[in-house]
């Protein structure tokens, strides 16, 4: 995100615009102005950073005209499909979504202003890899996939592994994303996304925690849990320890509060403008602690 | 390299050719010549740039004006109709919910974004609607007040 200058408007840098009307062409275009090309998508990051001259590239190409880019399905045997091109806003409002993975919806909601979630994608909110975005920690935490395209073929890679590091994906030069794949959820699995600061419109995240924990049949143990952390490392990350901590066991308070001590301490967060690390880590373990309980207490 | 694009801005068709770096917003103000939508952070923050596209919306400063080729675009501009204020700037007015002025397009075009969608929202949709534009002068609460008026008097 750039922090504006003052005493000026900000003006865009000079630049072509293209259009991609298939996949191919995007592809084509990407890979034949390797390094100098960006792909917009919603524009809601890519702008802002153009905007403050981190980036400027000298062709911008448009997949918004590609079609079937865009669009939420849902099937029983393959779960939920996401076009890369989808508003956060269609997520947030998408009934689907809302009665499938829920976590999606709230995390969607908490994404950004209505303004910005009006043309905010979820590609863009994968591909622009903010270790921050919104989106990624429940993704990762329902074990979603990312279907990406490029000139020699299609691959999936999970959620988890599309991130490198700070505004790097997998993708290679040449290749777009092109749908985000949901599997069904175990029965009794349920998620929630917290970030701070909370329910505060446009600021982006200082920390994000998104669990997921399905119940075994009798509902009592956790089967399986997922914790994952949002802008407290380089990429989303996993706390793998934390997640240990509690599988196969019955939650309480203190195993609560041991897994939400390991999920802080896995951290690795920066010291920044919005919060120092210490800050940081001391919020993961609050977040931690306050998502797992509101996991295995709604209603549901 | 200027691209042609036609808008269709408060019912009126308009032609301007524009360079591809041209945000919807620099378009609107300096080709079209509506100065209603404002400029303040240029990031997406403020929601100073409020115009509705296809209805919705969104921050113009943050919209490739040639992606909006065909779209039809709403601004503060078109509101009131026949010389007749709109009841929602009705309600602005008498409420005190204008202080300086800036934010008020914006706040104006999500608040009829929102009673277009949604004509009865609780007073948590109303804040929910209007979470991305910054006021600096009324607190809100007159802002709040005001659009709640209008849609418990629809």
């Amino acid at each position: 995100m750039a922090i504006p200058k003052l005493g000026y408007l900000l003006k865009l840098p000079k630049f072509d615009h293209l259009e991609a009307k298939t996949i191919e062409e995007a592809c084509s275009l990407l890979a034949k102005y390797k390094g100098k090309a960006r792909v917009i998508a919603g524009g809601t990051d890519l702008l802002v950073s153009m905007k403050g001259r981190e980036i400027s590239p000298q062709y911008i190409i448009n997949i918004k005209a590609i079609p079937n880019l865009d669009g939420i399905n849902y099937s029983r045997k393959d779960g939920l499909v996401i076009g890369a091109m989808t508003t956060l806003a269609a997520i947030e409002s998408s009934p689907i979504i809302g009665e499938g993975f829920p976590i999606l919806s709230s995390a969607a909601h908490q994404t950004g202003s209505p303004h910005i979630r009006n043309i905010g994608t979820i590609g863009g909110n994968l591909c622009n890899a903010a270790p921050s975005a919104d989106m990624p920690p429940s993704l990762i935490g329902l074990e979603a996939k990312a279907k990406i395209k490029g000139l020699t073929g299609e691959r999936a890679v999970t959620v988890e592994q599309f991130f490198l590091g700070p505004g790097v994906s997998a993708l290679k030069a040449g290749e777009i994303l092109t749908e985000v794949q949901v599997p069904n959820p175990p029965p009794h699995t349920r998620g929630v996304y917290l970030k701070l600061p909370a329910r505060t419109a446009i600021d982006i995240a200082v920390v994000g925690v998104a669990v997921v924990v399905t119940l075994d049949t009798k509902g009592v143990n956790i089967a399986d849990a997922k914790i994952v952390l949002g802008a407290v490392a380089s990429t989303p990350i996993r706390a793998r320890q934390a997640e240990d901590i509690i599988k196969g066991k019955a939650l309480d308070d203190e195993l609560i509060q041991k897994a939400a001590q390991a999920a802080a301490d896995e951290a690795k967060p920066i010291s920044d403008v919005r919060g120092s690390a210490s800050y940081r880590k001391e919020m993961v373990k609050v977040l931690t602690n306050r998502a797992l309980k509101q996991a295995t207490t709604q209603e549901g | 390299m200027k691209q042609l694009i036609q808008l269709t801005v408060n019912g009126e068709p308009h032609e301007v050719r524009v360079e591809p770096w041209k945000t919807l917003l620099e378009v609107i103000r300096d080709d079209i010549g509506l100065t209603g939508p404002k400029e303040a952070c240029s990031t997406g923050e403020c929601s100073a740039c409020t115009v509705l596209l296809n209805g919705k919306p969104v921050n113009s400063c943050l919209v490739l004006a040639v992606e909006a080729q065909g779209k039809e675009i709403s601004t503060i501009e078109g509101l009131s109709q026949s010389n007749q204020l709109h009841p929602l700037q009705d309600a602005f007015i008498r409420h005190g919910a204008i202080q300086c002025g800036f934010c008020t397009p914006g706040m104006l075009l999500s608040a009829k974004a929102l009673l277009d969608e949604n004509p009865q929202p609780t007073e948590e949709e109303i804040r929910e609607a209007i979470s991305g534009n910054l006021c600096r002068c009324t607190g809100y609460n007159k802002i709040v007040e005001a659009i709640l008026e209008v849609a418990q008097s629809q």
